[in-house]
């Protein structure tokens, strides 16, 4: 027996490094579809999805990350509680529904003020053109020109569009992220 | 690793040998001992069903997808394949009907939930936009809603201007148990609103709500809340008593959220699995029983 547990911590030592932990904070209006986006990342079921209430988190593994992406719920009366979870954020992923037109100056506003956060200086951000499965959603690049993204020029950027529902452009949006972490640390 | 295997050899060999034993003992069959020896309820119910689900019978087995019209056919087809005597075990048939009805009834429950939960919510449905505006006045009869779309609903916990976009995964279901909440306990469900529109212990009342929705539907999903059913309704259980289940969830959870005094409402999800666990916990019980019991303070 204490041979066996030799053997198992010889192993476990054999085992690569422990994986890199990022983390990842997901922001963005209610509805915009954030839970949805972490339970997809998760692999997990996404068809019982309720509003967020506070925050949910997972840990995915990806590319030698240990991601740890926290869900912060995105309702205008929880959005106050939004800079508790600022420090020490690696990428900011911020979702849009690219569908819901009527609000996108107010989904402007509360990323120029995230953009304009001491906390968050410097911080690499995805933006998520959500919902891009809608027929009426606008593309990427109406959105990018919208919130006049090219303006920004403190931090790297993307936009990807994605349809958290389908999967679609996710990974190509989380192949960004490890790329932009990866930049950051060398 | 051991107890797998001996859950195996007890299953597949083992059980089958003592019920042999038993019943040349006895001279009565293994449901015809269940439901002689047990009061109904809970643990008659789930005995049955055990016995039912790993008979090697195929009449036995098949039982527990019967519908409900076949149902009375069904118990007379398990008397003759067990070869009961009516004159000797009288109350043996009806006891069967009744646990029989219980289990093909929840399986029933769980489709007509489903069936709810997957309706949407739209704003093109007159029902569904009149059960809304059912919602704001049996929880805030005193104030006029301005108008279908407008900052108002807040003030009875949807996130935005327009609820549509809240009820997602939940769909009418969500909606559904909302209103009967408020209008069978309308007291209770005010006083619950006021607890949540309390500025440092608040939470948002209908989402939250959507929510619970969500923990009673996974509990009926994965079986847990059978023990439930098999206490309470006799007959089938029908959406009426999972309205009702919901109804004990949102009086409950209130009152342990304002027991709890969270920090915030950043806390939900941590207090919302606490109480998760606690009614798992109590769902184990044999002589549980989730109902909502009025208090007379009021």
């Amino acid at each position: 027996m204490a041979s066996l547990q030799g053997l198992l911590s010889i192993l476990r030592k054999l085992k690569s490094t422990p994986d890199q932990e990022v983390r990842i904070l997901l922001l963005g209006l209610d509805n915009g579809g954030k839970t949805t986006l972490l339970k997809q990342l998760a692999s997990e079921d996404i068809s019982h999805i309720t509003p967020t209430q506070g925050f949910n988190i997972k840990s995915v593994q990806s590319q030698g990350f240990k991601l740890n992406v926290w869900d912060i719920g995105g309702q205008r009366k929880i959005r106050p509680y939004w800079r508790n979870y600022f420090e020490n954020t690696d990428v900011l992923i911020y979702v849009i529904d690219s569908a819901d037109r009527k609000r996108f100056e107010e989904t402007g506003q509360e990323l120029a003020e995230l953009l304009d956060e001491e906390k968050l200086n410097g911080v690499p951000v995805l933006i998520f053109a959500n919902k891009q499965d809608l027929l009426t959603a606008a593309p990427a690049s109406e959105i990018a020109e919208g919130l006049n993204l090219h303006t920004i020029r403190d931090r790297v950027w993307q936009i990807q569009s994605c349809s958290a529902l389908t999967g679609e452009g996710i990974q190509e949006g989380m192949n960004w992220v490890c790329k932009s972490v990866n930049a950051k640390k060398k | 690793m051991l107890g797998y295997i001996w859950q195996y050899v007890y299953s597949s060999f083992l059980r089958y040998w003592l019920k042999w034993v038993v019943r040349q003992v006895s001279g009565k069959c293994e449901l015809q001992r269940i439901c002689a020896g047990f009061q109904p309820g809970s643990t008659r119910t789930s005995k049955t069903e055990y016995s039912l689900q790993f008979s090697k019978n195929k009449v036995l087995r098949g039982s527990l997808q019967t519908s409900r019209d076949s149902l009375e056919q069904c118990v007379d087809h398990i008397v003759q394949a067990k070869n009961v005597k009516p004159q000797k075990d009288p109350l043996f048939r009806k006891s069967l009907h009744t646990c029989l009805l219980q289990i093909t009834g929840y399986a029933g429950l769980y489709t007509c939930v489903e069936d709810l939960r997957k309706e949407t919510f739209s704003s093109d449905n007159m029902e569904h936009e009149d059960m809304l505006l059912k919602l704001w006045k049996l929880l805030m009869p005193t104030v006029k809603l301005e108008s279908r779309v407008t900052k108002q609903w807040g003030d009875i916990g949807f996130q935005g201007d327009d609820p549509k976009t809240d009820f997602r995964g939940m769909g009418m279901l969500g909606l559904t148990n909302l209103v009967f909440f408020s209008e069978h306990y309308t007291e209770e469900a005010r006083q619950v609103l006021s607890h949540a529109n309390h500025p440092q212990l608040g939470y948002s009342y209908a989402i939250v709500g959507i929510n619970l929705t969500e923990m009673a539907y996974s509990l009926l999903k994965s079986g847990d809340l059978k023990p439930h059913f098999y206490n309470t309704v006799t007959g089938n259980p029908e959406l009426l008593h999972f309205h009702h289940l919901y109804c004990y969830l949102a009086y409950e959870f209130d009152k342990f959220w304002v027991a709890s005094k969270p920090q915030s409402i950043m806390e939900f999800n941590h207090y919302r699995e606490k109480f998760h666990s606690q009614v798992k916990i109590s769902l184990q019980e044999p002589g549980v029983a989730l109902t909502l019991t009025v208090s007379s303070e009021h």
